[in-house]
């Protein structure tokens, strides 16, 4: 994989208008019978100019993706997008990515047209999933008009699920890394991030197993649960 | 490959792994094109407190691992009373399971998992990969088995390690991997300063020189670790005291190929580059020598010398196939080949010895002959056993009751090579045959009688017990007895006349219009290219070495000092030489070749079956053979 996005780097420094397909962009596959143990997982972050969708945007893009119970380095995606008219100033003490770095990115258009054929309509999971879903859902229906909806799954949340005894002293990405003795390569770098996050996913993946949650829809159904569960407590 | 990208061109994730890695051993001393080889095909995993990460139920292990955060716990079960015992634990860093990976067998030990667990792992292709290009990642690996031989006593597969540079470089006079201006001292410095000197300049051996700068002795770091661990002296001990006497010395002109068959031999890792008058020039160590040949000859080699069961011993030797295998398929010269299975065999010969020494000593000092094909040094990977046992009569014993002792010690040796894969010898010529076991005075009236009786018999033996090597044990009896034979059949012109009419009976098989003529006894259509091709030289061979003094008994080192005598032309002596050697590597492809298909190894082979070129190169080759035998015949007037 990792292969095949040099080759398509390449290409698009040669200047060759080549890449996806966009009329036969992957359909998403809905959360279904796939078992956890085989079927590929996206697990993505983003690194964003803010936090309003509405006026924010994409800067960066990490994700690797799950198969097999395990992350696999020759499957993955790290790009950070050429948009040097944003104003980036806020945010750039987080993120590290400075305009120069912005400059030196990838077209938009190509990186989300990639990342779309990279990620082939397989669930997406991240931390705090909500976020990261409404900014690339954005990105992709303004700048590439593509709006089917993928099944997204909230990492912060499925930890919770499988980990209820876990005192992590907050709900944060740090917190559960703390809690996995995780080391964050990079923290606030998409990829780095993307990396812990599913770190954390191999995590619940394994406790799922034992708890006899294997495909996804019964994944579905255990958040469902759990989440009805929150909103009695909260109610209660 | 494409050029490697800049560090700042990866992935994050594949940096940071990186970046991981060279925090620990073997990593630390690799390349980065090979750590980023690693980090794009690893995986990561994840395993809870209590899991089983490899089970002995698994079947072969198809990965390596690393940890990368917690721990791993191996597991056995006591013998005894069938308890769990912890056998060790895996850190953060540390690499499993290397044994059972290199042996491509099942793992022996439960892994499991000790606190919530990461592993990093590669899958199998990508190790052997890295396990052929990286020379720190492979020494690494090797020294993780080796450690481990005595415990488990595992078999190691040579066929991914053995990934080897061109059959050139091992041509390369030595000039041009010795080290100019090694470090050297007087015998009389304190080894304190000495191993300061070598410090100084980070190498890891000083030699030890007279004032004629002629190499006295070697002290290595290992040397320096024995001395500290078994406390042997105190560091201001002159190092003359320490040192390993007498190091092993070659001139620039030896080829590369010649520093590693020692090295192979002795299981030394330095060797002294002198010139004519023995001052020393240089040094040449094993890693100068195997980081640009990526041969693990020297590790195998070492890996037999220190075997410590039969049983390994007999797994190793599918190695030696497997080595032989990849310098074939890299094109190395047959001579080369040849040799290199000669040089494993004598090793694995020595250790059978030596496990049954310390197992049951008989007691009495003894050289082990080979003869035939072994003496000659020419063994390809069909070979049976000929050997026999030259010893000396301790006082007070007569031969009789020396036989006594050693004829039970030789059955036993015999029969573990055979299973080790040397056939046992169907004509009975073996240490274990009382007519085989002599002392040197029943040797040199055997040998007497040989040359003086003319009997059909003795001339098959002829092709036998005058190719005699000594490959255990004290060479000097053996020099003794040489000696005399060789002065005895010089003066014996009928001998070599007899020699002579029986080399060229055996014609090569060519007819008069230069077609093939097959084999009489083999498959229709087939031709034997060890008795039709290769036997006229060494028959011719040896009647001219025997009757001009030449005491080796390798063919093609019979040629060259025949050669150097003036005996053969230097031009003949070079084609012959080539044509034996070309007939040599046709019958060795070929023995790969039915060992791929799993079929008994034979000499015959189709010559239909061979392309064009080697079809020409056979009959040319046995073109030489005759021209050989007709120097024979006009030598000798037949």
């Amino acid at each position: 994989m990792l292969e095949h996005i040099k080759d398509w780097i390449e290409r698009l420094r040669a200047g060759s208008t080549g890449g996806p397909d966009r009329e036969h962009l992957p359909t998403p596959k809905t959360a279904g019978d796939q078992r956890l143990s085989d079927c590929r997982l996206i697990v993505l972050d983003l690194e964003t100019t803010g936090l309003n969708a509405a006026k924010d945007n994409v800067i960066a893009i990490g994700a690797v993706a799950i198969k097999n119970n395990a992350i696999s380095m020759g499957d993955q995606f790290d790009l950070i997008l050429r948009r040097p008219e944003l104003d980036i100033s806020e945010t750039v003490l987080i993120h590290g990515i400075g305009p120069e770095a912005l400059t030196r990115g990838h077209e938009t258009e190509d990186a989300l047209l990639h990342l779309l054929e990279w990620m082939n309509g397989d669930p997406i999971l991240a931390f705090h999933s909500a976020f990261d879903r409404r900014f690339l859902e954005k990105a992709l229906k303004h700048i590439l008009g593509y709006t089917q909806p993928h099944t997204w799954i909230d990492v912060a949340e499925m930890l919770p699920a499988f980990f209820p005894d876990a005192k992590t002293g907050g709900h944060g990405l740090d917190n559960w890394a703390d809690y996995f003795d995780l080391e964050v390569s990079a923290r606030h770098h998409a990829a780095a991030d993307a990396m812990a996050t599913a770190e954390l996913t191999l995590a619940v993946l394994n406790k799922a197993r034992k708890n006899g949650v294997t495909t996804l829809r019964d994944l579905n159904g255990k958040l469902k649960y759990y989440r009805q569960l929150k909103n009695m407590h909260r109610h209660g | 490959m494409t050029a490697a990208p800049q560090d700042s061109e990866r992935p994050q994730n594949t940096r940071a792994i990186m970046t991981f890695l060279r925090e620990h051993s073997p990593f630390s001393n690799m390349d980065d094109t090979h750590l980023a080889h690693f980090a794009e095909h690893a995986s990561l995993r994840f395993y809870a407190d209590g899991d089983v990460v490899l089970s002995p139920e698994d079947g072969p292990v198809k990965r390596f691992y690393i940890v990368k955060q917690g721990r791993i716990r191996g597991e056995r079960e006591r013998d005894r009373d069938g308890e769990t015992e912890t056998t060790f634990e895996i850190s953060q860093g540390e690499c499993f399971p290397l044994a059972a990976l290199i042996g491509e067998r099942s793992t022996r030990t439960l892994h499991r998992a000790a606190g919530d667990t990461f592993c990093l792992s590669i899958e199998h292709d990508t190790f052997v990969m890295l396990f052929s290009q990286s020379d720190p990642f492979r020494d690494f690996c090797l020294r993780g088995v080796s450690s481990l031989l005595d415990q488990v006593n595992q078999r190691i597969q040579t066929g991914a390690m053995a990934s080897m540079g061109s059959s050139n470089s091992l041509d390369t006079p030595l000039e041009r991997y010795a080290i100019r201006n090694p470090i050297v001292c007087s015998p009389d410095l304190p080894v304190r300063k000495a191993v300061a000197r070598m410090h100084e300049n980070s190498v890891g051996s000083i030699v030890i020189t007279d004032d004629e700068r002629h190499p006295t002795g070697i002290f290595t770091l290992r040397d320096l670790r024995t001395m500290v661990a078994e406390e042997k002296g105190p560091l201001d001990t002159p190092i003359g005291q320490v040192m390993t006497k007498n190091p092993c010395c070659l001139t620039a002109q030896a080829d590369a190929f010649e520093a590693a068959m020692l090295m192979a031999e002795h299981h030394f890792a330095h060797i002294c580059v002198v010139d004519e008058e023995h001052r020393l020039i240089g040094m040449v160590s094993e890693r100068d020598l195997f980081s640009l040949q990526r041969v693990d000859l020297v590790h195998l080699a070492r890996t037999i010398g220190t075997a410590s069961h039969l049983r390994t011993l007999v797994s190793l030797r599918k190695d030696v196939s497997r080595l032989v295998d990849a310098m074939l398929a890299h094109g190395a010269d047959s001579g080369q080949v040849v040799k290199i299975i000669t040089t494993l065999n004598d090793v694995t010969v020595r250790r059978v010895l030596e496990l049954n020494i310390k197992k049951n000593d008989p007691g009495i000092p003894f050289t082990w002959l080979t003869f035939g094909s072994e003496g000659r040094q020419e063994q390809t990977l069909l070979t049976d056993q000929d050997n026999g046992i030259l010893f000396e009569t301790p006082e007070g014993m007569n031969e009789d009751q020396v036989r006594e002792k050693l004829l039970p010690f030789a059955e036993t040796v015999n029969k573990e090579l055979a299973e080790c894969g040397f056939t046992l010898c169907k004509g009975n010529i073996m240490a274990s045959n009382p007519k085989l076991c002599l002392s040197g005075r029943e040797w040199d009236d055997w040998f007497v009688r040989f040359i003086d009786a003319s009997t059909p018999q003795n001339l098959v033996y002829s092709s036998i017990f005058l190719d005699m090597r000594a490959v255990f044990g004290p060479m000097e009896p053996l020099d003794a007895l040489l000696d005399k034979v060789l002065t005895r059949i010089r003066k014996n012109a009928l001998f070599q006349k007899m020699l002579a009419g029986n080399a060229i009976t055996r014609k090569p098989p060519l007819t008069m219009f230069r077609n093939f003529r097959y084999a009489p006894d083999g498959k229709k259509n087939t031709l034997d290219l060890k008795r039709q091709g290769l036997a006229p030289f060494v028959e011719a061979v040896r009647v001219f070495a025997l009757a001009n003094g030449v005491g080796a008994a390798n063919t093609l080192e019979r040629m060259q000092q025949l050669s150097q005598k003036g005996v053969f032309d230097a031009k003949d002596a070079n084609a012959w030489q080539e044509a034996y050697s070309l007939i040599q590597a046709i019958r060795m492809r070929a023995h790969q070749e039915m060992l791929d298909r799993g079929e008994p190894l034979s000499n015959y082979i189709s010559p239909d079956d061979l392309n064009p070129l080697d079809r020409r190169i056979l009959r040319e080759s046995f073109r030489q053979a005759q021209r050989l035998q007709q120097k024979l015949e006009v030598t000798y007037q037949f």
